[in-house]
């Protein structure tokens, strides 16, 4: 090929919208947030986020991979417990207990994985519900461990290699920073060869399997390394409230994250991210009207089901985004000729 | 000679079985009919316990009175979630798309979506806490037999669930509309085609199956005498799990064990504290699941 040199990199301009995303989260919002500065608003901005790395880890097995998993909020459990038992045990500070957490809840979920690998559709989910309802009762009643359901206050906030960032600017920052960095690798993830394997193996794992695909081993790989990412939004939670409790990582907290995928559409990141701002958001914006918080989260799911059954933002269109915003492999050379995956 | 107290536990988690066993009838039912899991279920087992007890404060009936009004806000229920949760998911009545996964997926996460609005709707109604059935409806008069002390709840409740068994078993091997649900369940679109009207008996089934669940909430409430939104939840899983351990399609096997789980559930409160022993359910479910795909009693299939 003659024109094998790239066509030249388009401005950011053109590009605008991780600029922009980045742009209200390290700026705006946090402008915004030390405008009112008060505490309840930094809580539900750092809610929010946690549970965006939350929907975003769950949309890589059950978007992507297409596993449908009901027990991810007990891996998000795994995560926070890990932090906090390091750190009120062993005094580990948030800069070891973060990816500690990540490690031990992929490892939960690697030997998770082993057996139950093999099951399919509806079984995978009943299998994976059981395993969160064992993770759950484990929490609740190894008292000796876990204090049982009296939970377990987390002294240590949040810091890096000894730097203190625990006043509430710092804190929203470093959330914001550990979320960004996972959503964007959760990101590239999705957006790859691999992820385009991991959606092979979703719309039909015979056909991958002849193919050459290790389904299976495919299958384990996204399961852990999404149980990695809860992992790590655990620890960013039990760094950040300082106080776990086993009520945080019950069934219908895996429910909610299941809802906030659905919602944004199967298999889309943008709508991931959407779908949990939105579930979050609106409850919170919705708090005049009581108690009908929950049913909220029950309405906009069977409506987005029903309504929407491609959710928020569709795969398709997700796919059409994500080339366009952050495809550098999918410009072309001069030649016609596409570079990397399409 | 055994221990009065095993013989005890063993009375107590066959009337513990019973219940699962009449919650695992409903799964069993709709999944052999549709291919699909209600996840909603286990509210069909809350509503009929509160439809019993908003009667019981109400008019304060007899407790017949009270089992029928449950059977009856049950087949209401059953009906209601079949219109709400399954039906508008059935776009099209061909074979793949009756049995295909993508209405598999979006019926399972609507019902679920369901679920949570009939709990949390019970929720704001009653409060999440647990509501007392008075106590002159309290089926739990110590009864003497031998070496154990049963209550009436037990011989109540394994009496209610062997009648309606027995009527199931009736309706389904000698009715025309039993032969309906059998043969939709073998095969919708051959049943559609000998003109069985296959919308009619999906929704037969969900009554049935509804009323069973309804059936199981009400006598559960009567014996322990509490009430609260979230308490199908649990009893949901369990019954889940008797219908996966018999096989999916087996409505004796998922009745046998049901009846296994109970025992083994009550049996394993001797030796570990209770918060545990919803360990076994789940436990149970990992093992079949691995070793015994197909069930206990489950003839082969594919497990696609």
């Amino acid at each position: 090929m003659n024109g094998s040199e790239l066509v030249p990199l388009r401005g950011g301009w053109s590009r605008p919208v991780p600029l922009l995303a980045a742009l209200a989260l390290f700026a705006v919002l946090p402008a915004v947030l030390a405008g009112f500065d008060r505490g309840y608003l930094y809580q539900i901005a750092n809610l929010s986020l946690i549970f965006v790395l939350l929907s975003a880890s769950m949309h890589l097995v059950t978007g992507v991979a297409g596993l449908l998993h009901l027990g991810h909020a007990a891996f998000y459990g795994v995560g926070a417990y890990t932090a906090a038992l390091l750190s009120s045990k062993l005094g580990l500070g948030f800069t070891a207990t973060l990816p500690l957490s990540g490690l031990t809840a992929a490892l939960v979920a690697f030997l998770v994985a082993l057996p139950t690998m093999r099951l399919v559709s509806i079984y995978f989910a009943v299998a994976t519900l059981a395993i969160g309802q064992m993770l759950y009762l484990v929490m609740l009643n190894w008292v000796e461990l876990t204090k049982g359901p009296n939970g377990i206050i987390v002294t240590k906030g949040l810091e890096l290699f000894g730097f203190s960032l625990s006043g509430r600017l710092p804190t929203y920052y470093t959330v914001a920073v550990v979320v960004a960095l996972c959503v964007v690798a959760i990101g590239r993830l999705s957006h790859s060869y691999y992820g385009n394997t991991l959606r092979s193996i979703r719309e039909d794992d015979q056909c991958a399997d002849a193919m050459g695909v290790r389904t299976v081993r495919l299958k384990m790989e996204a399961f852990t390394l999404s149980a990695f990412f809860a992992g790590v939004a655990g620890s960013l939670w039990a760094h950040m409230t300082g106080y776990i409790s086993p009520g945080d990582f019950k069934f219908s907290e895996s429910i909610l994250i299941l809802a906030m995928v659905v919602v944004g559409g199967l298999g889309s990141l943008p709508g991931a991210v959407i779908g949990a701002l939105l579930l979050i958001l609106l409850p919170e914006g919705l708090r005049g009207l009581g108690d009908f918080r929950n049913i909220m989260v029950g309405l906009v799911m069977f409506l987005s089901i029903l309504l929407l059954p491609k959710g928020l933002f569709g795969e398709v269109s997700a796919l059409d985004f994500a080339r366009r915003q952050w495809g550098a492999a999918w410009r072309r050379t001069r030649g016609g000729e596409g570079i990397g995956w399409r | 000679m055994i221990d009065p107290y095993y013989l005890q536990q063993l009375a107590i988690g066959l009337s513990l079985g019973m219940t699962y066993a009449l919650m695992a009838i409903g799964f069993t039912l709709i999944f052999g009919v549709l291919n699909v899991v209600n996840f909603a279920h286990g509210e069909i087992y809350t509503l009929g316990a509160f439809a019993g007890l908003v009667l019981i404060s109400a008019a304060a009936p007899p407790a017949v009175a009270v089992i029928f009004a449950a059977l009856a806000i049950g087949a209401l229920a059953g009906f209601s979630l079949e219109r709400l949760a399954f039906k508008p998911f059935r776009r099209f009545t061909d074979e793949a798309s009756l049995k295909s996964r993508a209405m598999r997926e979006s019926t399972l996460l609507s019902s679920l979506a369901v679920s949570i609005v009939v709990r949390e709707g019970l929720e704001i109604g009653f409060g999440s806490q647990m509501q007392s059935i008075p106590f002159a409806y309290l089926i739990n008069t110590p009864v003497r037999v031998g070496p154990v002390i049963l209550v009436t709840g037990d011989f109540i409740i394994f009496g209610v669930a062997a009648a309606m068994l027995v009527g199931l078993q009736y309706l389904l091997t000698r009715t025309r509309t039993g032969l309906a649900i059998r043969a939709v369940s073998n095969n919708p679109l051959g049943a559609k085609y000998v003109g069985i009207d296959t919308d009619r008996t999906i929704i037969v089934t969900f009554v049935v199956g509804s009323m069973m669940g309804a059936a199981a909430g009400i006598l559960t409430g009567l014996y322990y005498g509490a009430v609260f939104p979230a308490m199908g939840f649990i009893p949901g899983i369990k019954a889940f799990v008797a219908m996966v351990m018999g096989g999916l399609s087996s409505i004796p096997g998922a009745v046998i064990c049901a009846l296994i789980l109970g025992i083994a559930e009550s049996m394993a409160t001797t030796f570990v504290s209770s918060g545990w022993s919803d360990m076994v359910a789940y436990g149970f479910l990992i093992v079949t699941l691995i070793f015994f795909p197909n069930g206990l009693f489950g003839a082969r299939r594919e497990r696609v």
